[in-house]
């Protein structure tokens, strides 16, 4: 269902009988390499909660997401870290019923503003989503798409697309057969291709839900290995279930769990740091239990 | 183990006897109307006119009636069904389906009454290419809605989601990125549409008229000749001839549905292997 509308707003007076979220602990000032100190933060969450009719999947995520790093979300299924992620360019916008409360800031203005078009925000945030899902087009039509319909000149199309197959480190591969179907490459491949479409919009954030778990090892280590490269130029958002993944990739790390309480389970955000340090001395005994496998 | 292979036996006469009690009555109407086809077959049937012996300006008459249908219903129940798939929510959707389901079930008959009480009467029409055209049209819409809406909704939905993510435009997912692979399942349903209204007298009876003449592009004030009405009336005239006449329109109508039909099957199988080659 193709749908642009949303509800969105946060409401002040709804808190009454609401446990208030644990405080997200903050790595000190003297842990956070120079760029933190200087650059205003990509994405600044403030007690978001969300609500898939009247279930409520994530409950007071507060979150400031820098730009040109990579930060991973990591925690056990059902924690809402893909819906959550979805938030972000507001995908979730497209399922009917859904409900979000609290704020979205990205590069200072709200997300979520009566004036902010959805397709505005998609196209400087893109997503790549767990499965490849490549158009049925050939490999140049796929990432040529969506740059000619914004505009682009057919004169300037055939070196974007070289430039955003580059990148993706598929070009050699391809370079040779971009009239053939996208289908006709490997899942990796495939994967790497919805990278590069995602890449020719010139996004500044990329989003990426699990991106490598329909992949093999080969093919995900080079998708790491594409993270690492990009994140000199874009702002990068993961989504694993792989705990050592996010261990390789990412600068920062922020864990999810699942709160059960009397009105069911909802996501809350437990803590986000430095990688290194949150997988070596977290501060909050859940990612502890997380990290080493006591549970989830 | 005897039990099972009489059991067997039982299950498979009972298919092959279903299968004969399909075909056999099939065949025999083909070669039966074939057969009574004989003596009015020949090149003067394409060549003449009813008023010789010749069936040339119903044959134009029924393809001009199915270029009209195939715009108008091709048309609008393309637009309503990618409506129906993609956009109608709520009360819209369900009301939508209703009216459609509605139209689903109406008697031809009832549809050509209509059309020639508002089109013919009181439109001023008279008998004529567009009240035909209008008549049929309605009566093929909800199966172009049905196909359409099926084959959108075959197109997998990560290729909304892939389209979402990337910012493209409502109008631009489903032009170009839904469309075409839904499109061999919406050519067949449109073929289905046209096979239909090859087939049909009672809405024409009421609409279109009939005429010596071949047949003119214009909209009123023309009426209209068409095969199955040749069927229809030279059946009662005297005379072997007539009844010749008679079984060859139905002979040509039946070669007209079987290619129809064949196209479309030709269509299904391709859009059968293009959506195989999308689920990866």
């Amino acid at each position: 269902m193709i749908d642009s509308s949303a509800q969105v707003g946060s409401r002040p007076g709804v808190r009454s009988d609401k446990t208030l979220a644990p405080e997200v602990p903050v790595r000190p000032e003297s842990d956070r390499s120079p760029r933190d100190r200087t650059a205003d933060p990509v994405f600044r969450v403030k007690e978001l909660s969300f609500y898939y009719g009247a279930h409520q999947a994530l409950r007071d995520v507060s979150i400031d997401i820098g730009g040109n790093e990579i930060t991973a979300f990591i925690g056990p299924s059902g924690c809402g870290k893909t819906t959550f992620i979805r938030c972000l360019n507001r995908m979730n916008d497209l399922i009917p019923g859904t409900r979000l409360e609290g704020e979205i800031d990205f590069e200072g203005r709200p997300l979520y503003g009566s004036d902010v078009r959805a397709i505005d925000i998609r196209r400087r945030i893109g997503m790549v989503f767990q499965k490849p899902n490549p158009f049925p087009k050939s490999i140049y039509d796929n990432v040529a798409l969506t740059p000619r319909r914004n505009g682009v000149k057919k004169s300037q199309l055939d070196q974007l697309v070289e430039e955003s197959l580059r990148r993706a480190s598929l070009w050699d591969e391809v370079k040779d057969k971009l009239a053939q179907s996208a289908f006709s490459l490997s899942g990796g491949q495939q994967q790497r291709l919805c990278i590069a479409r995602a890449i020719a919009v010139r996004p500044d954030v990329i989003l990426m839900d699990e991106p490598c778990s329909a992949l093999d090892p080969v093919a995900t280590f080079r998708i790491e290995e594409l993270m690492a490269e990009l994140k000199s130029d874009y702002t990068i958002v993961i989504v694993t279930h792989n705990m050592q993944q996010a261990a390789r990739v990412s600068d920062k790390t922020a864990f999810f769990t699942v709160d059960v309480s009397d009105q069911g389970r909802v996501g809350v955000l437990v803590e986000i740091g430095e990688t290194s340090s949150i997988f070596t001395s977290p501060e909050d005994q859940r990612t502890e239990d997380y990290i080493t496998g006591r549970f989830g | 183990m005897t039990a099972r292979r009489v059991r067997n036996a039982a299950f498979w006469s009972a298919c092959s006897l279903a299968f004969l009690c399909v075909a056999a009555p099939t065949l025999s109407m083909l070669i039966s109307v074939f057969h009574q086809a004989v003596p009015a077959l020949g090149w003067s049937l394409l060549f003449k006119r009813t008023n010789s012996i010749g069936i040339q300006n119903a044959i134009l008459g029924t393809l001009l009636l199915l270029l009209g249908v195939l715009i108008l219903a091709g048309g609008v129940g393309v637009a309503a069904g990618v409506y129906l798939a993609e956009f109608a929510t709520g009360r819209h959707e369900r009301f939508l389906r209703f009216f459609s389901e509605i139209l689903a079930g109406m008697p031809s008959i009832v549809i050509g009454y209509i059309g020639y009480i508002t089109l013919v009467v009181q439109f001023h029409w008279g008998f004529s290419l567009a009240a035909a055209v209008i008549s049929l049209s309605i009566l093929v819409l909800p199966y172009v809605v049905k196909t359409t809406e099926v084959a959108l909704r075959q197109v997998p939905t990560f290729l909304r989601e892939a389209s979402a993510g990337l910012g493209l435009s409502s109008t631009t997912t489903v032009w170009r990125i839904l469309l075409p692979p839904a499109l061999p399942g919406i050519v067949s349903g449109l073929i289905v549409a046209l096979a239909i209204s090859t087939g049909e007298l009672a809405p024409l009876l009421f609409t279109a008229g009939f005429s010596d003449q071949n047949p003119s592009l214009a909209l009123v004030h023309h009426q209209l000749p068409y095969l199955t009405n040749v069927i229809f009336t030279d059946l009662s005239l005297p005379g072997a001839r007539a009844r010749a006449t008679s079984a060859a329109a139905g002979a040509v109508t039946l070669v007209l549905l079987i290619i129809l039909i064949a196209v479309g099957r030709l269509v299904s199988r391709g859009a059968r292997r293009a959506t195989a080659r999308m689920t990866i």
